[in-house]
C-alpha cells in the first residue's frame, strides 16, 4: 500500500465526520473530542431543498442552525414581496443562535438557496442535556454567551458609528 | 353498461371480463386486509399490558438513571446498576421480612369470598325489604337473585384464572423489566428518530410540542403511581392496626384502585368494609377502619398532602370525562381498562392540552389578540 495514498484517504475521512465539523464553529471551539461525541448525539441534522424556507420572520425560534453544506440567504421581508437582503451564509456559518436560550420571535426570514444540509441544535434538547450532562453543556453555553456578547460588541459599535454620522449630516444640513 | 349500440361483442366481453375482476381482487384485498389486522390482532393480544408496564417502570426510574448519568456514569451501566439494586433492596427485604405468605393468603380468600359475599347479600336483602315497606314498587326488582348469579360468576371467574394470573405475573416479571430496560436506554434514540421524519416546516414546533408533553408526562405518571402507593401503604399500615385479615390485599386494592381519581376510592374500600364487617362486626375496630379509609387516606393524606405536591392541575380531567373514560376502559379491557382507563385518558388530555398551549403562545398573531380570542 502507497502510504501516500492511505495518509489522503485518512484525513479526509476525518474531516468529513460530524464531529470534527462541529469542532470547526466557534460556539464549540474549546470542547474536547469526547464532549463534541456527545454534542454529535444532541444535533439534529436537517435537509433543505433549494428555494425551501428555513424560517420566516415572526415564527416563534426554538434554536439555531450551522450551514453544513450549501448556502443560506437571510432576509427580511419588505412590503409589496420585496426583500432586503442581509446576509448569504456559506458552509461553517450560524445563525438562529438568539432562540437558543428562550423563544423569541425569529428577526429575519431564512430560505435555502441551494440544495443545503443544516445543522440543528435545539432548546429543549439543550434543556434536557443541562440536566443530565451539566459539565460539557456549561461550556456549549460559554460559547454561546462568548458568541452572543462578540454580536452585541459589533452591533453597538455599528450603531456608534451610525449614529455619529446621522449627527454629521444633521449639522452638515444645518450648515447649509 | 350493457349492450350498447357503440360495443362490439367482444367489447362487452372485455368489459364484463374487467368488471368482475376489479371486484373480485376489491374482495380478496379486502378478506386479506381483515386477515392481516386479525392476525395482527392475535400477534399483540398479550403485549398490551407487558408495554404499558413498562413504560410505567421507565417513567419512575428515569430520573434515577439520569442521576447516575449526572454522575459520569454510562446510561447502560448506570441502568444495570439500578437494577441490581432494586434486586438487592427486595431480597434484602425478602429476608428481613419474610416471604410474605401470599399463597396461603389467596386460598384463604379463596374460601373466604363466599361468606363475605353471602353476608352482603343478606345485608342488601335485609336492606331491601326495609327498603320495600316505604316504596312497595321496589318488590318488582329482584335484586337479591341478581347479586347472587354475579357473586357466582365472579366467584368462577376468580377461581378460574387464578393459575392462568399466576402464569401472567411470572411473564410479566420476565417481560417488563426487558423492555423497560429498551425504553430506559434507547427511548431518546427512537424519539429522535420518529420526530426526525416530520418535515422541515414543522419540525421545530413538533420538537417544542414533544419536549412540552414528555415533561407533563413523565411528572403525571410518577405522581400518580407515588400517590396510589403511598396510599397503599398508609391503608397497610392502618389496618394493621387492627384485627383484619388480608391487610396486604386489601392495601393493595385500595392503592390500586386509587388511580381512578372520584370513584376508585369508594370501590377500593367496599371490600375492607365488608370483610370488618363480617369479622370484626361493628365496634371501635370497624369505626377505626372507616376512618383509616376515608379520613386519614382519603382526606388527610390524599387530598391534603399528596395531590397537591404531586399533581400539577393540567391533568385534572372533568368528571364526566372519568366516568366516560371508566365506561369506555370497561368496554375494552374489563377491569384493567377501568382502572387504566382514566390515566390513559388524562394523557390524551394532556396532550391535547399541550398542542393548544403551545399553538395560542406560539401564534405569531397571538399579539393582536387577548387571551380568550377577543381583538385588541
Amino acid at each position: 500500500m502507497n502510504p501516500f495514498w492511505q495518509n489522503i484517504f485518512r484525513h479526509q475521512k476525518d474531516k468529513q465526520t460530524l464531529h470534527y465539523f462541529l469542532s470547526q464553529v466557534p460556539m464549540f471551539a474549546k470542547l474536547t473530542t469526547r464532549e463534541l461525541r456527545f454534542l454529535e448525539k444532541l444535533v439534529h441534522v436537517r435537509n433543505f431543498e433549494a428555494e425551501e424556507p428555513v424560517f420566516s420572520t415572526g415564527d416563534i425560534g426554538s434554536g439555531m442552525y450551522i450551514v453544513r453544506t450549501g448556502q443560506v440567504r437571510i432576509f427580511v421581508p419588505r412590503h409589496e414581496g420585496t426583500e432586503r437582503e442581509l446576509a448569504l451564509l456559506e458552509p461553517g456559518d450560524f445563525f438562529g443562535e438568539v432562540a437558543l436560550t428562550a423563544s423569541r420571535p425569529r428577526s429575519a426570514s431564512a430560505r435555502a438557496t441551494t440544495a443545503t444540509v443544516l445543522v440543528g441544535l435545539f432548546r429543549s434538547d439543550m434543556v434536557e442535556a443541562i440536566r443530565s450532562h451539566p459539565a460539557p453543556m456549561a461550556k456549549i453555553l460559554l460559547g454561546l454567551n462568548r458568541v452572543l456578547g462578540d454580536r452585541l460588541l459589533q452591533c453597538s459599535l455599528q450603531l456608534d458609528q451610525f449614529l455619529d454620522d446621522a449627527e454629521r449630516s444633521a449639522r452638515d444640513q444645518g450648515h447649509d | 353498461m350493457t349492450d350498447q349500440p357503440g360495443f362490439s361483442r367482444a367489447q362487452v366481453a372485455v368489459l364484463y371480463l374487467v368488471l368482475t375482476t376489479a371486484i373480485a381482487s376489491g374482495i380478496a384485498i379486502y378478506s386479506s386486509a381483515s386477515t392481516v389486522t386479525g392476525l395482527l390482532r392475535t400477534a399483540t393480544a398479550g403485549l398490551f399490558l407487558p408495554l404499558l408496564l413498562a413504560m410505567i417502570v421507565a417513567f419512575l426510574l428515569d430520573p434515577l438513571v439520569n442521576f447516575f448519568e449526572h454522575r459520569g456514569l454510562n446510561r447502560t451501566l448506570g441502568i444495570f446498576s439500578i437494577y441490581l439494586l432494586i434486586f438487592v433492596v427486595g431480597f434484602f427485604l425478602l429476608m428481613v421480612l419474610g416471604v410474605p405468605n401470599w399463597r396461603g393468603m389467596m386460598l384463604a380468600l379463596k374460601a373466604d369470598v363466599p361468606r363475605y359475599i353471602s353476608f352482603a347479600i343478606t345485608y342488601v336483602a335485609n336492606f331491601l325489604a326495609l327498603a320495600q315497606q316505604h316504596f312497595p314498587f321496589i318488590a318488582h326488582y329482584n335484586l337479591e337473585v341478581h347479586l347472587r348469579d354475579f357473586s357466582q360468576t365472579v366467584i368462577g371467574l376468580v377461581l378460574m384464572q387464578t393459575p392462568r394470573s399466576a402464569m401472567r405475573i411470572g411473564s410479566l416479571l420476565i417481560l417488563v423489566p426487558l423492555f423497560s430496560f429498551f425504553f430506559l436506554r434507547d427511548s431518546r434514540r427512537i424519539t429522535r428518530a420518529l420526530i426526525s421524519l416530520t418535515p422541515n416546516r414543522y419540525f421545530e414546533m413538533v420538537l417544542d410540542i414533544y419536549a412540552h408533553i414528555s415533561y407533563q408526562l413523565s411528572t403525571f405518571i410518577r405522581g400518580r403511581v407515588i400517590e396510589a402507593t403511598i396510599v397503599g401503604l398508609v391503608v397497610w399500615g392502618g389496618l394493621a392496626l387492627t384485627d383484619i385479615r388480608y391487610a396486604p390485599i386489601l392495601a393493595l386494592v385500595a392503592g390500586v384502585s386509587n388511580l381512578v381519581p372520584y370513584i376508585g376510592p369508594i370501590f377500593g374500600m367496599l371490600p375492607g368494609i365488608i370483610i370488618a364487617l363480617v369479622d370484626l362486626g361493628v365496634g371501635p375496630q370497624f369505626w377505626w377502619i372507616l376512618c383509616v379509609y376515608i379520613l386519614i387516606a382519603q382526606v388527610i393524606v390524599d387530598n391534603m398532602i399528596l395531590i397537591p405536591v404531586l399533581i400539577s392541575k393540567v391533568s385534572n380531567l372533568h368528571p364526566l370525562w372519568v366516568i366516560l373514560a371508566i365506561i369506555m376502559g370497561g368496554k375494552l379491557y374489563g377491569v384493567l381498562g377501568m382502572i387504566i382507563g382514566v390515566p390513559i385518558a388524562s394523557i390524551i388530555n394532556i396532550i391535547i392540552l399541550e398542542i393548544r398551549q403551545y399553538r395560542r403562545t406560539f401564534n405569531p398573531y397571538s399579539r393582536y389578540f387577548t387571551r380568550h380570542g377577543k381583538m385588541l
